[in-house]
């Protein structure tokens, strides 16, 4: 146990400082969501000035998605481009602690997206921002972090089976930043899409966390919230745990692991 | 007669095979995720961001801006990674040694790129048609390939220009993700012109994409070629700049880069 929580810290610092230097990361976590929410400010604030907050959190969720869509998918792929995924597996280190490790060090980076566009809307903007249910947004966003390393803990493995889907990854960036509700209610969306939004963490996360910032979140609503993100998380380990074991598997039963 | 044959070899050759070199490593699969399913994801969110912030019936504001501003994919990554490619794939010191026309080598690269920006435009049209209701009864077909083609092309002048910033930084991808995003927020493709400060709306026609956007929708509206013209013009006159800098860059690069033995050094 105390060997596995060494290996996280180990993990997360390194991976800190390699992200910290990653222009492409900090092109998703910094720029990307600052340009998108330039660009939400423009258009969401024309008729409704009120709704500064709400693109500041959109658009870091935005950030916190990228950069756990794009690090999840190479995580351990990564390791494989580089040759030390062997070294890795075949240590007794548990693989899982090593990607757990990372993820707590991209989810954790990009939670600087909500603050940077915080910053922008603030000091650039001059929009009045404020977050009506301070304590309730802290405790959201807790969780929403809980929530997004789960999600990341089953992408990681995911991408490494199916080696395919990586070159869906940059499809993939859009569609949660729809069906998430980021910067837009899925209301717009048509109602067969709904239970795909549902079945998503990051929409749970959006919906409470617009709700604690604008001060419409009721109990029950920040109670469904949480339960759902909490449930979910539990699912995407449960998934991961699994996608996890086949990786192992290929690396030292098949040793198919390095083939693509 | 000859030399002509040569030149035109060149020309269309490189083209082809950069644009052959680039996408060698992908699939149908990948492809289809990258051109087709990501472009309509985008023009989705846009759209959808759009009419949540202005009503249903700016819809197609959005659509046909996002719609045309795809032709960035093209013409600025593929193009950018069609030059920088040489380098990273150690063929620039075969096409800097070669007795090549300069010019032909440097514009072949985008040559692909224009009828690959094209299609993707015209599959981001599609997609606003069918899916967002994008009415194209009173466009005058010819003038909308028109405006297509010369935005296309325009834009591709800014990637030839960006494609010689990767000979000179490792960090090119960077610039252009940063370049393609500019290009969504600034170049009307989201939020209209007069929406922004007198200074950003300047510098903003300074970008490809600017004015061809305004020029689809106002030949999507029922608008003529003739009325749209100096738009197009003026879409022509900034691509024209940038592929003339971009050129000049090519040039120096490659004479400072042999002067000082520094062809493969970052």
């Amino acid at each position: 146990m105390i060997a596995n929580l060494r290996v996280i810290r180990t993990t997360f610092e390194l991976d800190i400082k390699q992200q910290a230097v990653d222009l492409f990361m900090i092109f998703g976590v910094v720029i990307q969501p600052l340009l998108i929410a330039i660009m939400a400010i423009y258009m969401l604030l024309e008729r409704d000035a009120s709704r500064g907050i709400y693109v500041v959190v959109g658009s870091g969720m935005t950030g916190l998605w990228t950069s756990l869509l794009f690090r999840g998918t190479f995580n351990i792929n990564a390791e494989r481009f580089m040759g030390t995924l062997e070294g890795i597996v075949a240590s007794p280190t548990s693989l899982a602690s090593v990607v757990l490790g990372k993820t707590l060090a991209s989810v954790s980076l990009s939670l600087l997206s909500m603050i940077f566009s915080y910053g922008l809307a603030s000091v650039v903007f001059r929009l009045p921002l404020s977050i009506a249910q301070p304590a309730v947004f802290v405790a959201s966003l807790l969780v929403t972090i809980l929530a997004f390393i789960s999600f990341g803990l089953l992408i990681s493995p995911l991408m490494a089976v199916n080696l395919s889907l990586t070159g869906w990854v940059n499809a993939l960036e859009y569609p949660m930043y729809i069906l998430g509700g980021f910067l837009f209610p899925i209301l717009l969306l048509p109602g067969w899409s709904n239970p795909f939004s549902y079945l998503l963490a990051p929409y749970w996360a959006a919906r409470v966390l617009h709700a604690a910032s604008s001060g419409t979140a009721t109990p029950a609503e920040i109670l469904l919230s949480w339960s759902m993100m909490l449930l979910l998380g539990a699912l995407y380990i449960a998934a991961s745990y699994r996608l996890f074991r086949i990786v192992l598997r290929r690396a030292r039963v098949e040793a198919t692991l390095s083939l693509m | 007669m000859k030399r002509l044959r040569n030149s035109l070899h060149i020309f269309l050759g490189g083209a082809v095979l950069s644009y052959k070199a680039l996408f060698r490593w992908f699939r149908l699969e990948p492809y289809i995720a990258t051109k087709i399913i990501a472009p309509l994801n985008q023009i989705l969110f846009f759209t959808l961001l759009g009419t949540f912030a202005t009503g249903p019936d700016t819809a197609s504001f959005y659509a046909i801006g996002n719609a045309i501003q795809l032709t960035a994919m093209s013409g600025i990554y593929g193009v950018t990674m069609s030059i920088g490619g040489e380098r990273n794939e150690g063929t620039l010191i075969y096409l800097f040694g070669s007795p090549a026309n300069r010019l032909l080598t440097f514009l072949g690269r985008a040559l692909v790129h224009v009828l690959d920006g094209m299609l993707g435009v015209v599959m981001g049209l599609i997609w606003a048609g069918l899916l967002l209701g994008v009415d194209y009864s009173r466009a005058d077909l010819l003038a909308l390939a028109l405006t297509v083609f010369i935005t296309t092309v325009s834009t591709c002048g800014l990637g030839l220009l960006m494609g010689c910033m990767s000979l000179l930084t490792v960090n090119v991808m960077f610039i252009n993700n940063t370049i393609y995003f500019l290009l969504l927020v600034f170049s009307g493709a989201n939020v209209p012109l007069a929406n922004f400060p007198l200074w950003v709306q300047n510098a903003a026609h300074l970008l490809p994409l600017t004015r061809g956007i305004q020029a689809a929708r106002l030949v999507i509206a029922g608008s003529r070629l003739a009325e749209v013209a100096p738009l197009l013009v003026g879409e022509l006159l900034i691509g024209a700049a940038y592929v003339l800098i971009g050129y000049a860059l090519f040039s120096w690069f490659e004479m400072t880069a042999k002067r000082r033995g520094t062809l493969e050094a970052f």
